[in-house]
């Protein structure tokens, strides 16, 4: 313990501002929202009764991109869960500009309600709306779609009620409140239905938790997982290497 | 240095607390553990999307470790960053204290072992509790723990705080067996 063991008053500045420095890092990087090119919405969306290759039942599931498209990305979300707004916000626009509008890929929007008490009802929502706009004006739906993810605070799910839902619908273009009441009234319990197949074959996959993806080839019958809200890159490169399977 | 005394604990953590400061091996160690502490803390939280970014493409650590500090924001408000902040903190000072406390051991022998043992356990308890904290955070359960886990990550640095303070400054020798 020579003279070199002293605690200088360069290294405790050094430790202090070192100390500054990582507690900064740190607020900054959770306070950082992340670029957002705003909602998605697709150039086409369809609709379809069938059941997929990779066994993915399509009745009643927003799907964005033509019929035709070579590779199926199924896409498992939960209105409350902030991964998926990331996931919205930052990687979808990107996503959909270059695969589905392309043509190269088409996205089903399946339910993964996980999150919160009120998750299950969001999904009803979101089914209704798609149900309701789905054969003259599908763009409606992800209007409707963005809007829920945008209403999505953070740190609580307190958001999350019966009246910001009723909001967000009344207040899209092209989406009608009362045709929507009406749908979750006279097919809440089918529709519940079928977000219950939706999370049990998530399960199956196996996800943990949302958002999942799986990439699927239609022809090739080849698949890939991702898991999470992963840079766009790790989709591009997802996407690319299945078309080619 | 090592003059008898009897002090408070607070006294000995504060001794604990600046122990990196005496070196610049020891501080950068310290620094070094606390950025992997705080990266491991918050990959653990979220271990699938973790493994599957990392095994695709290790140089995307940094996107990870970034999108997962911003859930965790999201999930546990700034209490819960401030928390782990301070327990990746805490544990970088216990790892270089535990550092030294094992290389007196070797040469001091057994009659240094009640020094040792409470430095090792803040060591051991960090590293471990680290890894508590992300199994615990597995598939978001820490929400379902009282205040999101942040109860938990409470403890885990009052138990730091406590044992940095048992050891006190690494090099003294406790010639009063404390109890």
């Amino acid at each position: 313990m020579g003279s070199e063991s002293k605690i200088t008053r360069r290294r405790a500045l050094v430790a202090g501002g070192g100390t500054l420095a990582f507690g900064g890092t740190v607020a900054y990087l959770a306070s950082r929202g992340g670029s957002s090119e705003g909602a998605y919405v697709p150039e086409t969306s369809h609709t379809s009764d069938g059941t997929t290759g990779f066994g993915v039942e399509l009745a009643g599931r927003p799907i964005a991109g033509q019929a035709d498209a070579p590779v199926d990305i199924y896409y498992w979300t939960d209105y409350l869960c902030p991964f998926c707004k990331r996931f919205e916000t930052e990687t979808l626009p990107k996503v959909g500009r270059n695969y589905i509008d392309a043509g190269d890929a088409r996205l089903v929007a399946l339910a993964l309600p996980v999150i919160g008490e009120y998750s299950m009802p969001a999904a009803v929502w979101g089914r209704s709306v798609w149900a309701t706009v789905a054969a003259d004006e599908p763009a409606a739906f992800w209007r409707w779609h963005g809007a829920a993810f945008d209403a999505q605070e953070r740190n609580d799910n307190d958001w999350a009620t019966e009246e910001t839902f009723r909001q967000i619908t009344e207040r899209t273009a092209g989406v009608s409140l009362d045709a929507v009441e009406e749908h979750r009234q006279s097919h809440g319990d089918d529709v519940r239905a079928s977000i219950t197949a939706d999370a049990e074959f998530a399960r199956s996959v196996p996800f943990r938790g949302t958002p999942g993806f799986v990439i699927y080839n239609r022809e090739s019958d080849a698949a890939g997982k991702i898991a999470g809200a992963q840079p766009y890159e790790n989709f591009a490169d997802g996407i690319d290497r299945v078309l080619e399977a | 240095m090592t003059e008898p005394r009897r002090r408070g604990w607070l006294a000995d953590l504060r001794d604990g607390l600046a122990y990196p400061l005496t070196s610049n091996r020891r501080l950068l160690l310290a620094a070094v553990a606390t950025v992997v502490t705080y990266s491991v803390l918050v990959l653990s939280a979220f271990p699938q999307f973790a493994v599957q970014i990392l095994t695709r493409d290790p140089a995307q650590f940094g996107y990870a470790v970034t999108a997962l500090s911003r859930q965790l924001y999201l999930g546990t408000g700034w209490l819960g960053v401030a928390l782990v902040a301070a327990y990746a903190l805490l544990t970088g000072v216990a790892v270089t204290n535990a550092v030294t406390l094992l290389r007196r051991a070797r040469r001091g022998g057994a009659s240094t072992l009640a020094g040792v043992v409470p430095g090792l356990l803040a060591a051991g308890c960090a590293s471990c509790g680290a890894g508590v904290l992300g199994t615990l955070g597995l598939l978001g359960a820490m929400a379902a723990l009282p205040f999101e886990g942040n109860l938990l990550r409470v403890g885990g640095i009052l138990l730091l705080a406590y044992f940095l303070g048992r050891t006190g400054d690494p090099r003294t020798c406790s010639i009063e067996p404390s109890r």
